[in-house]
């Protein structure tokens, strides 16, 4: 089958790009549950996602860019996210688009451009960005990694944990407390090498899923960073940051959608072959209403995600759409990968079908990206309460 | 007192300081160092001034300065306008 197209005017030129990645597909599921239970990045597999394209959707062209909107991006990543069932490859992906190559092209200056945007649109370096510490996960605004300034440098103190490609990374946007400002103003983001004296990467820390994308602990321990390597103002991280998350949500999410969507088509088909007590599973209610929910959770999600999407792209402030789509898209994830193992049974809940990797993925959503709960706190308090 | 100022600090004392008389606050009162508006604030205020203003808020140019004071957001307000006049 082929993905549902989404409700919206999409030029020749959009819709040639989304299914030119169809073509990768085969190559990047191959022995994608063998690298799973492996922990591995696959490099040939990066190298299949450097050569698609994919990375340089939202770029200018003036860096080697294709020139779209973020809208065409999250049109064409859903696809990639219906196709490729290498979860974890696609957490390096959209790491790889929104941690540096965004906030760069955004924030930073000319010369930082030159130096880095047109490697990391190409993907030949691999980028994180660090944000979240021991003591300060939901409340990031917590963070004590210090930047504090010396002549032309800043000097990085502090630890970052749970970076996503971290191990992998050759630049980290590093998220740090500049001066004595408490709170979301005394945050300024640097874009620091990885292999910046006093820099130092842990060893890829063991998780639940996203296996084939590996996270770490990071140190910094007087690592001088040029100031040239500041992105936006002193003290203006906290909206970089918020702009980041914009992004990181669109992509991942909506590649969950194809996912979705994906898992689904497995599960219908699945319920009209597999027989029970003389008849197809499906057309048992229990089975067929957990298929519904599926449906619904999935097309609720993308709705959500593509009017964000919409708005975003205006310049409009997405503070409780971005929320709602997050939590509306993770936890509809999370219920149709459960659904799935249970409409294959025991099948479903062997390593061989998948299903269960689909399952470990999908947990971490409601956690990365602002958890599930701090998401449903700002929506209190954008409604004032 | 001018239409924006007063209406940006009508905004503030509901939302963030119910205590205080709006004739109390300050245009130059430090808003974040004195932790009034916290994180979540300064993104309800971004929500607000894009709803009251009709001005879209153009990240690239945020920094906390444009938020810090009654005084700061006003002229983040007239800017935003005279930049949306001029396209
Ligand atoms: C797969 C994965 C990838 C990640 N990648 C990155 C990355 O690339 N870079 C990075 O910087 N970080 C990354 N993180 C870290 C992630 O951002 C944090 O895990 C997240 O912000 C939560 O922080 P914490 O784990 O410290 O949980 P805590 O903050 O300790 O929270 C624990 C629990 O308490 C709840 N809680 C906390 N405060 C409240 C509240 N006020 N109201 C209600 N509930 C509350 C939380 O929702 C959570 O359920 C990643 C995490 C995962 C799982």
């Amino acid at each position: 089958m082929a993905l549902t197209a989404p409700t919206g005017e999409w030029t020749d030129e959009q819709k040639s790009l989304r299914k030119s990645l169809s073509q990768h597909f085969e190559a990047l599921n191959a022995g994608h549950l063998e690298d799973d239970a492996a922990n591995r990045f696959n490099r040939d597999k990066w190298q299949l996602i450097r050569d698609s394209g994919v990375i340089r959707i939202p770029f200018a062209e003036q860096w080697g860019g294709l020139g779209h909107d973020v809208l065409t991006l999250v049109y064409v990543l859903e696809n990639l996210g219906y196709g490729c069932r290498d979860t974890g490859l696609l957490f390096a992906l959209a790491t790889q688009v929104v941690s540096a190559a965004i906030p760069l092209q955004k924030f930073g200056s000319d010369d930082l451009k030159d130096r880095y945007l047109s490697r990391l649109i190409d993907g030949e370096i691999i980028s994180a960005h660090a944000i979240s510490e021991p003591n300060a996960g939901s409340d990031a605004t917590a963070m004590i990694t210090t930047a504090t300034e010396d002549g032309d440098e800043y000097i990085l103190d502090g630890k970052k944990i749970w970076i996503t490609s971290g191990p992998l990374a050759d630049i980290i946007t590093v998220y740090a407390k500049t001066g004595t400002a408490g709170g979301a103003a005394g945050i300024t983001a640097f874009l620091v090498p990885t292999d910046t004296s006093g820099f130092h990467v842990g060893e890829p820390i063991e998780k639940l899923g996203l296996n084939t994308c590996p996270f770490c602990e990071l140190e910094f321990r007087d690592c001088r960073v040029p100031k040239e390597n500041m992105l936006g103002k002193p003290g203006a991280g906290f909206f970089i940051l918020e702009h980041v998350m914009n992004y990181e949500i669109l992509c991942i999410f909506m590649m969950m959608v194809g996912e979705m969507e994906e898992r689904m088509e497995r599960c219908i088909k699945w319920a009209k072959t597999r027989q029970a007590f003389g008849a197809s599973i499906g057309s048992n209610q229990y089975v067929a209403g957990k298929i519904v929910d599926m449906k619904i959770g999935l097309e609720n999600s993308r709705k959500h995600l593509y009017d964000t999407a919409r708005r975003f792209n205006r310049g409009r402030s997405v503070t409780t759409e971005i929320s709602m789509a997050k939590l509306i898209t993770s936890e509809a994830n999370v219920a149709s990968a459960l659904s799935a193992i249970q409409i294959f049974g025991a099948r479903g809940y062997t390593r061989e079908y998948g299903l269960e990797k689909g399952l470990r993925d999908a947990i971490g959503a409601p956690i990365y990206s602002g958890t599930n709960e701090t998401q449903r706190v700002r929506i209190a308090s954008m409604l004032g309460l | 007192m001018d239409e924006t100022t007063q209406k940006i600090k009508a905004f503030i004392v509901e939302e963030f300081m119910p205590d205080v008389p709006v004739e109390d606050l300050d245009d130059d009162f430090d808003l974040l160092t004195g932790g009034v508006v916290d994180s979540l604030g300064l993104l309800k205020v971004v929500a607000w001034l894009e709803d009251e203003f009709d001005i879209g808020v153009d990240d690239s140019e945020l920094g906390p300065d444009s938020f810090r004071t009654v005084a700061a957001i006003k002229a983040y307000v007239d800017q935003a306008r005279e930049t949306a006049h001029a396209e």
